[in-house]
């Protein structure tokens, strides 16, 4: 039941305003799940909603297995939507929910009930069936309206913040669920995202809007630590940015000389380092960098704490770094420390003009 | 410079223990809600009373406090004299005006909702207009000019009726929408659904309620009327408040009044009662016994 979607320049202007989406390509493959992450307002929704076809973009195509949905109406896309909000029909029991896209489909009732249940027992809602709706709990409510949207056999199956509303151990649940679906039935799926850790979680591949762009259409693994611009490295939380110049493959800054990582090459000129501060180690009282990282001999000028972790940002030079340690460890403001960077864990990006 | 207050003083008094005394029913209170609505029950049931008494006296003297002759005249002479076709005629009308008001009003409401419409303020506004006229002074007008189209009496009648029972539609419509969620169609689609099976398998049991409401002050409006009836209809459509207002200009009818006003009371108190119940059904009917006051009240019917 899985297709390969394709978008090819997809724009969306609403009132002759800025582009809401501003010339989206991207391909999701059959059975794969991509995250559109990006911060409110950055377009992702109304992609989304193209592709369902409940707004007609500007310009711009969707193929679905290589046919132009263009005026397709959505009920004939072969889609099937999963709202931030349940949107469960309460005149309908939770069976009847989840059977609502084979009976407008003409399946006969008892048979559209049969398969509901299959797809109720699949999100482990086995007895749940006759229930009215409203006597289900927020992540009840959203695993039905999940085997509703499966129970359609989607081409597509388009999510816009599923889990958004959930609380954090109910979104876990629901990230573990979506991930056995995948695994059982390998539906191309779409999602829609503000929280990146979510789109790391669930999906193989991200694309990152903003204002309506896209700024990077990667892997996750690759979103984070080769970051296309400064932007991307930004939007995806990256604090580390040292500005300096490469000359003949060597970045070279107040942090030092750093070569690109093996069977990578930097394009020469100012550019800014980028590197996650998950990656940089601390090592107090300071000893060498092992094989393939830079130790830098860095001071402590800051430490937030962030629960189980504490956040550490530090001084060397001119430049700033930062870095992420257990909670425990007795890192104090004014220490000296040495940081390593391991070299493979590094890019660097074109600064922002200006 | 004004006082500081001292950090870490409570300034605002003890919720807990006011609150908890407002949220007790209070002897004092309870006493007076009953009364008080013991009143109203009074007030709405006493003009009934005589009218029960009329319609089975045959004969009822001034001085008299209960009816000096029994018996069903009353009901006689107002089965002779057409009651029944009157009723009929009636409840026709009014189903009519029920039948096209009801989704007219549903239309407009819903185009205000979804913001299609160019100058809503004015359109709601004219839309709102027959509640603030009085109806005969639009009809005086009007009568002219439907006799020279040569519109047919009835045709006229039901076109101003349904008018007149537009801004109550319209009115309730617009609240239903408000509460309605358009995603819900939204999702139909992108389940499969058209356009023709989400509007009947979702957006109207989503306002089903809201359109019962509508369709029954609909059904008033054209129920209640006498004004456009007599003065569009030019006494050719004999309505039941067209014969009670002829019998009620007589002298010596009160029983055949009686008769026909008390049976006038009978379909708006069943279609109030239908109402109680579908609500209740709609509402409660598939949901668990231990659903909450509250949620109870907000998904009620009137």
């Amino acid at each position: 039941m899985s297709a390969t979607l394709r978008l090819d320049a997809l724009t969306k202007s609403f009132d002759g305003r800025a582009n809401a989406v501003d010339a989206v390509s991207l391909t999701v493959e059959p059975g794969e799940c991509l995250a559109i992450l990006g911060p409110s307002g950055s377009g992702k929704s109304s992609v989304l909603r193209a592709i369902a076809g409940l707004d007609s973009p500007t310009s711009g195509r969707i193929l679905v297995d290589g046919t132009d949905v263009a005026g397709v109406a959505p009920e004939r896309r072969g889609m099937a939507m999963v709202f931030q909000r349940p949107l469960l029909f309460p005149h309908l029991s939770v069976l009847d929910n989840v059977a609502f896209a084979a009976t407008v489909a003409g399946t006969p009732r008892g048979e559209a009930r049969e398969d509901a249940r299959q797809f109720l027992a699949l999100v482990q809602l086995e007895g749940f069936g006759s229930r009215p709706v409203t006597a289900l709990s927020g992540g009840q409510e959203q695993r039905v309206a999940l085997a509703r949207a499966l129970a359609a056999r989607p081409r597509v199956l388009l999510l816009d913040e599923p889990f958004s509303a959930l609380d954090p151990e109910l979104r876990a649940d629901m990230h573990e669920l979506l991930g056995q679906l995948r695994e059982r039935l390998k539906p191309t799926v779409v999602m829609v995202t503000h929280d990146r850790d979510e789109a790391a979680i669930v999906a193989d591949r991200v694309a990152l809007l903003r204002t309506g762009r896209l700024l990077q259409h990667d892997t996750v693994e690759r979103l984070y630590t080769r970051p296309a611009s400064l932007d991307v490295a930004r939007l995806m939380g990256g604090r580390i940015e040292v500005a300096g110049v490469v000359r003949e493959g060597v970045h070279r800054s107040p942090l030092g000389s750093i070569e690109a990582p093996a069977g990578e090459s930097w394009p020469e000129g100012e550019s800014v380092l980028v590197v996650r501060h998950e990656a940089v180690h601390l090592a107090s009282p300071p000893v060498p960098a092992p094989q393939g990282m830079t130790g830098v001999t860095a001071v402590v000028t800051a430490r937030h704490a962030r629960g189980p972790r504490a956040a550490i940002e530090l001084a060397v030079g001119s430049a700033t770094l930062a870095a992420e340690v257990p909670a425990s460890r007795p890192l104090t403001i004014g220490q000296e420390v040495a940081a390593h960077i391991p070299r493979s864990a590094c890019t660097v990006v074109t600064p922002v003009p200006g | 410079m004004t006082m500081m207050i001292p950090y870490g003083q409570r300034v605002t008094p003890d919720r807990q223990a006011t609150s908890r005394s407002l949220m007790r029913p209070r002897p004092v209170g309870r006493a007076a809600r009953i009364i008080l609505s013991g009143m109203l029950a009074l007030w709405f049931a006493l003009p009934l009373v005589p009218l029960l008494l009329w319609s089975v006296a045959n004969r009822w003297s001034f001085p008299a406090p209960l009816p000096t002759e029994w018996g069903f005249d009353g009901l006689g002479t107002a089965l002779a004299q057409g009651g029944v076709e009157a009723f009929g005629r009636s409840l026709l009308l009014s189903l009519a005006v029920a039948a096209i008001a009801t989704p007219l009003g549903a239309m407009a409401a819903r185009a205000l909702a979804v913001g299609s419409v160019p100058a809503p303020r004015l359109v709601s506004g004219i839309l709102l207009a027959p509640l603030a006229l009085p109806a005969f002074v639009a009809v005086m007008g009007l009568t002219v000019v439907l006799l020279r189209l040569r519109v047919p009496a009835i045709v006229g009648v039901l076109l101003l009726l349904v008018a007149a029972a537009l801004p109550y539609t319209v009115y309730t419509m617009r609240v239903t929408y408000a509460a309605h969620d358009l995603a819900f169609e939204e999702e139909a689609r992108t389940l499969g659904a058209s356009r023709l099976q989400v509007l009947w398998r979702v957006h109207l049991p989503l306002v089903a309620p809201g359109l019962a409401r509508a369709a029954f002050l609909s059904f008033l409006v054209g129920w209640s009327d006498y004004v456009i009836t007599v003065l569009v209809g030019g006494g050719t459509i004999v309505t039941l408040p067209f014969l009670v207002g002829s019998f009620a200009a007589g002298v010596g009818n009160d029983a055949i009044v009686a008769v026909l006003s008390l049976s006038a009371i009978v379909p708006p108190l069943l279609l109030l009662l239908a109402l109680g119940r579908f609500g209740r059904r709609y509402a409660g009917g598939t949901r668990t016994p231990s659903a909450s006051p509250l949620a109870r009240s907000e998904k009620g019917f009137l």
